[in-house]
């Protein structure tokens, strides 16, 4: 192809290649899903949502193709807090990583920081100490019990309701204070080290929590009573976005989310983590599959980490939190896979070393990224207004589905 | 580690792997022929014996010198893992069948393994970019794609540009200064 020029503005006697050319930009095919969408038939036309609205959970932008009230079909775009995540980690050091995994799920970063942990640890064989184990155990059951009472403020709010936010923001504030005691942090603790943790449970934390645990169940109790009896939440929620348990299956579903389809999946007791098998609890489900389900799913846990916070405070060993490790990481060449339960499913790390000090290649797997696959699914034929209610009811975050 | 899923696998796919059934910790590991992927996700999830009926995770690994697919799957009755490594497509162009027709799911994922690699998923009706604006040429996490400053890797190679579309041809020798362990 020969290049257009075009005399330079300085010197007329030297060509140029004409700008046009450099920034001419290659045509992008549509594909066949894409082509599907953008056809428009009688009394269709499309609805932009976000990417700043207040319900999205972040930053994201829906287009919602509506006929009148009614969603025909939509198309999430994400990517607006894509930060090459991955990428960073494979030119940091396995301890700079973690670092960069914990600002992902921001409710819920503690989890985003186990998974990775747990990764390269399988990686370099270290076996971490039973208190570190049940440190970790504690405080990431506070951490799903933030994200949990955070979830429930924010799936009122979406509904329309301001009331319980402010009362959810009481509990969710209370733990973020006491793991900032314990780590320094409000939301991104880095406090997950590989072969254990970052120091000690100290005396601020422990009153704290005592303090906290004393008046918890009730105070969640009284929570849920402003919400689970409230005919118009109720009402809304009920039958809205079903998900049956072979849907959820086939669209890789996992946590809350495939719990109130009927499937009793945790990873906690079936792939069991940490000190998780010697602790007891209940792993809650519901058949409904539908909004209000994965609503009362998420709240029936809060109460299952209760107990499991209550029965780490007895069980907890003495001894130290941090393994004997070198400064300088590296593992043998090697592949592993980190999983969690977190408070919305599976986190997974997948990692792989090549034998230097950083990994040649780190996978996060995020449960909100695949959820938010579900938002079109189940939202086809809803009102538009539904469709917050769906999205909220998956509780993505998308932190973590940008990466 | 569960000896009887590494025999059963033995046994189900036997000269279809391409290695040994690798397990540690409770992890295990097989890895299949490009042309045999189709068959063996079919298999793992349609089989009585195996019910590998979730997807956990789909991603793309480059290696260097090829372009890997890595599937993670787990049974929700079982509570087995397996991790499926389908090596050796062409890193000039590689291509794959789609998980989607059993794992409708999977279609985000190889959209993001599509949109950081550049790995054609044949058979997904949805595979343009997901992260990425539409018009991006380069493919992230591809090992010929440097960060800024990544020249403290091999400081004679100097600050490249980040934004250069990675093709084989442009590998220079600093390129291919880690490769893959073969693990």
């Amino acid at each position: 192809m020969t290049q257009q020029m075009r005399p330079s503005l300085d010197d007329p006697r030297v060509a140029i290649p004409a700008e046009s050319q450099w920034y001419e930009p290659a045509p992008i095919p549509q594909t066949e899903r894409q082509a599907e969408f953008l056809t428009l038939r009688e009394g269709e036309m499309f609805v932009n949502m976000g990417p700043q609205h207040p319900s999205t959970h972040g930053v994201l932008r829906v287009i919602i193709k509506v006929n009148g009230e009614k969603v025909v079909d939509l198309d999430p775009v994400l990517g607006y807090l894509h930060r090459g995540v991955e990428k960073l980690c494979e030119n940091a050091d396995y301890h700079q990583a973690i670092c960069y995994t914990d600002p992902l799920e921001y409710v819920a970063s503690l989890f985003c920081e186990a998974a990775p942990v747990a990764a390269f640890e399988k990686l370099m064989d270290v076996e971490v100490p039973l208190r570190a184990q049940y440190i970790r155990v504690l405080t990431m059951e506070l951490n799903r019990i933030a994200s949990h009472t955070l979830f429930q403020g924010w799936m009122a709010l979406d509904l329309g309701g301001i009331t319980p936010i402010l009362w959810a923001f009481i509990e969710r504030d209370e733990i973020v204070d006491m793991l900032a005691a314990l780590t320094g942090q409000k939301l991104l603790y880095n406090y997950y080290r590989i072969g254990g943790v970052n120091g000690d449970l100290n005396h601020e934390f422990m009153s704290r929590l005592g303090t906290w645990m004393s008046r918890a169940a009730a105070q969640i109790d009284s929570n849920l009573a402003l919400i689970n009896e409230n005919e118009i939440f109720v009402r809304r929620t009920r039958g809205l976005g079903v998900l049956d348990a072979k849907t959820a299956l086939k669209m890789g579903v996992t946590g809350p989310n495939l719990r109130a389809s009927g499937v009793p999946y945790d990873l906690r007791r079936d792939r069991p983590y940490l000190v998780y098998p010697e602790l007891e609890f209940d792993v809650p489900t519901r058949d409904e599959g539908d909004s209000l389900a994965r609503y009362l799913v998420r709240m029936d846990e809060i109460k299952q980490s209760i107990r499991i916070i209550d029965q780490v405070l007895h069980e907890m060993p003495d001894g130290p939190v941090m393994a004997k490790l070198p400064r300088l990481l590296r593992p043998r060449p090697g592949r592993a896979f980190g999983a969690v339960e977190g408070p919305r499913g599976v986190y997974g790390t997948y990692a792989i070393s090549d034998g230097t000090d950083q990994p040649f290649r780190m996978r996060i797997h995020d449960p909100s990224f695949v959820h938010l696959q579900l938002v079109g699914p189940l939202t086809k034929g809803n009102l538009i207004a539904d469709t917050m209610a769906v999205m909220a009811s998956l509780d993505p975050v998308m932190g973590g589905v940008d990466k | 580690m569960d000896r009887r899923l590494a025999t059963l696998l033995q046994e189900k796919f036997g000269d279809r792997l391409l290695a040994p059934v690798r397990q540690r910790y409770d992890e295990t590991e097989i890895r299949v022929a490009l042309a045999d992927s189709t068959d063996t996700l079919r298999t793992l999830h349609d089989d009585a014996s195996l019910r590998f009926e979730m997807l956990i995770d789909l991603c793309g690994v480059d290696t260097g010198s090829e372009m890997q697919v890595v599937y993670h799957l787990s049974s929700s009755t079982s509570g087995d893992w397996l991790r499926i490594i389908v090596p050796g497509l062409d890193r000039t162009a590689p291509r794959i069948a789609s998980a989607t027709f059993m794992w409708p799911g999977a279609e985000w994922m190889e959209r993001e393994a599509y949109d950081m690699f550049g790995i054609i998923f044949e058979g997904n009706r949805d595979l343009r970019r997901i992260y990425m604006p539409d018009d991006y040429r380069s493919f992230p996490l591809r090992k010929d794609f440097y960060l800024a400053d990544d020249a403290s890797r091999s400081p004679a190679a100097g600050v490249r540009n980040m934004e250069r579309a990675g093709t084989p041809a442009d590998a220079t020798a600093a390129t291919l200064l880690r490769k893959s362990p073969g693990v």
